[in-house]
């Protein structure tokens, strides 16, 4: 790579990139994240008593996520709800991906991608309102279906975890659609036809030949949602509290509230860890290899 | 079983684009039935309003007698094979023969039952676990017959599917179409552009230009007796000579053609004295010497030794640019650049048609 980029840069140059790059790679990125793993294996001391015979390396900080029901039941809860956010967003984008990638005409394609991604020039905390606003008690929603009558009262969407799906669906729908959009574009239409012509309908060509096709898309689309919705933070404390809590926001207090780093970490990790465990499980459960995400 | 295909009175707009002209044409059962014209003539919506990718503007589509108007491409009894062959890159040589077989609800074994006997009828024994991609460019080209053929569509389109072979296997596979098409008895309907191939495996042909039908005959007929200038010059090479009509008598039709001199040939259409008119003589019936009734000199510009032919460029009048085919054994050492050379054609063997002759 140093050879590529000296012959297009000069040899200084080349290495004041290469430097920038890995200052921001090993003191912004991996640097941190070590020392979070040191810390989760730390017990939660004093400042005199770091270095003293009480600094020891245990898997204390770990267990206790174990030991708490309250924590384990949260934590089950966010991987099964960013488990749902993902159901729920690929079928809302798969859709709307096929349509954008090989029904809509190049101008309503632009248009329409145009109009996806203007309220994410808009902050995701400013957009979380929104929701929160729409959704609201005596909220446009409720207003609207009760001017409709089809309720008779309004409905408390928010406090729940249905205000936190529309709201988790909606702030990663582009991390869906876009990986899909992009795997079924790159589909020769003449399959499209080829399975009509051999007398195929509609859902039977798109689970044997687009789905297929659109795999490797389909799964990075989810795995980036999957990942979002787990780690996320703002949609959940927003549109969630108090009914629905995600364990982010439990890493959250023990950071910011509880003072323990350490026990914060060691959480922080143990999502982590699930999160890619489960991804590679349903890699695997799906047959699609990393090679095929990366295409 | 009735496999014709009517084209009933079908137009087809694109918004204020018409793709294809109003065109009432039948082709019968169990016919390889051939559409040629250049890239843009139309021929690829034909196939495509036959196999129901498009609804005519005006007019049906009958197959089998029957009106395939709002039938969507999936219950049409057509079956198709794709220039770029289309074949599933995901699904095994057999998954993807029996792909429309599994659609119908066909039993497993049925299908395996099938898809041996069609490999075995493409000649592909024992392939049908592999990826397409694993194939050569010939026997995906026979994958794709025997996917199509699975189906036992009536009628089955073929869209330019030779295009991307090199020459000797696109030869081979001209035999082999043939060959399957005997065998099957169903109606093969055939896109290209190139006349080899429509001249060759053709029943009959149909000559598209501007999407227009331009004449539909046999491949003889065709090349022996265009019925427009686009015909002429598009089918077979041809030299176009243009003038004015200066006598009829009979069917003999003599231009003048100023100073080239004056030409005579058969006429065909109306043609009417004082109107210009085109008169078309194929390079192979110029002969050297005075052997036809109409003959001129001319001078050799190139020559061109083409293994059992030679292709002379002789320039009538210093101008006028005509080719002339004539056999190997004919060549003489005296057949150069720049020598003053004797050609005669027979009128009978040349054709007038009407207009101007440009293309």
């Amino acid at each position: 790579m140093f050879k590529q980029l000296k012959a297009r840069f000069g040899s200084s140059l080349s290495v004041g990139i290469i430097a920038i790059i890995g200052i921001w790679l090993i003191g912004m990125v991996i640097l941190p994240q070590l020392i979070m793993v040191d810390y989760s294996f730390r017990p939660n001391l004093l400042p005199s008593e770091i270095g003293t015979d009480k600094d020891t390396y245990s898997l204390n900080n770990y267990e206790t996520l174990f030991g708490n029901s309250i924590h384990l039941s949260i934590f089950a809860k966010t991987i099964w709800s960013s488990v749902l956010v993902t159901i729920l967003t690929l079928v809302v984008s798969y859709p709307l991906a096929f349509y954008l990638a090989k029904v809509a005409t190049p101008g309503q394609a632009a248009l329409c991608i145009l109009l996806l991604i203007i309220p994410f020039w808009i902050n995701e905390i400013l957009r979380t309102f929104s929701w929160y606003i729409i959704l609201a008690y005596k909220g446009p929603l409720n207003a609207l279906l009760l001017a409709l009558g089809l309720i008779d009262r309004p409905v408390r969407f928010l406090s729940g975890d249905g205000g936190v799906m529309v709201g988790m669906v909606y702030a990663y729908i582009l991390f869906m659609i876009f990986p899909i959009y992009n795997a079924i574009e790159s589909l020769d239409s003449n399959q499209v036809k080829a399975a009509r012509n051999l007398g195929a309908g509609w859902i039977r060509t798109h689970y044997r030949v687009i789905i297929p096709h659109a795999k490797p898309g389909i799964a990075t689309g989810c795995i980036m949602t999957f990942m979002l919705a787990a780690g996320s933070y703002a949609v959940p404390a927003l549109l969630g509290s108090p009914g629905s809590r995600w364990f982010t926001q439990i890493i959250y207090n023990w950071f910011f509230e509880g003072g323990d780093w350490n026990q914060g970490a060691a959480y922080a990790f143990l999502l982590l860890l699930i999160c890619i465990g489960f991804i590679a499980l349903v890699m695997r459960v799906f047959k699609v290899g990393l090679g095929d995400i990366a295409r | 079983m009735d496999s014709s295909v009517h084209l009933d009175n079908v137009v087809m707009n694109f918004g204020d684009f018409t793709a294809v002209q109003k065109t009432d044409l039948k082709i019968e059962s169990g016919e390889f039935f051939s559409f040629l014209g250049p890239s843009g003539c139309g021929k690829t919506t034909i196939l495509n309003m036959i196999s129901g990718f498009l609804e005519p503007s005006k007019g049906v589509v009958k197959i089998g007698g029957k009106s395939m108007a709002g039938v969507p491409a999936n219950k049409r009894p057509t079956s198709m094979i794709f220039q770029n062959l289309a074949l599933f890159p995901l699904m095994t040589v057999a998954e993807n023969i029996e792909f429309g077989l599994e659609v119908r609800g066909v039993s497993k074994a049925e299908r395996k039952k099938t898809s041996d006997r069609l490999l075995e009828l493409v000649a592909l024994e024992g392939s049908g676990s592999k990826k397409p991609d694993e194939l050569s460019g010939g026997q995906k080209q026979r994958i794709a017959i025997a996917r199509a053929l699975a189906v036992e569509p009536q009628v089955l389109l073929l869209d330019e599917p030779l295009s991307a072979l090199d020459l000797k296997l696109r030869q081979h596979m001209r035999t082999e179409l043939k060959e399957i098409q005997r065998k099957t008895g169903i109606t093969f309907i055939y896109i290209t552009h190139d006349q080899g191939e429509a001249l060759t495996m053709s029943d009959r042909v149909a000559v598209m230009s501007a999407g227009k039908l331009q004449q539909v005959a046999d491949p003889i007929t065709l090349y022996r007796e265009p019925q427009t200038s686009f015909v002429a010059s598009f089918v077979g090479e041809n030299n176009p000579i243009t003038g004015v009509v200066d006598a009829i008598d009979g069917n003999l039709v003599t231009l003048n053609c100023g100073v080239l001199g004056k030409f005579t040939g058969r006429g065909i259409g109306t043609i009417s004295k004082g109107q210009s008119a085109t008169l078309f003589i194929r390079p192979e019936l110029l002969k050297l010497g005075q052997t036809g009734d109409m003959s001129f000199t001319a001078r050799i510009a190139e020559v061109n030794f083409e293994g059992s032919y030679l292709t002379l460029t002789a320039l009538l009048n210093q101008q006028h640019a005509i080719s002339v085919q004539i056999g190997a054994e004919q060549y003489t050492a005296d057949l150069i650049p720049d020598a003053e050379i004797q050609l005669s054609f027979a009128s009978q063997d040349a054709v007038v048609i009407a207009g101007e002759g440009n293309v």
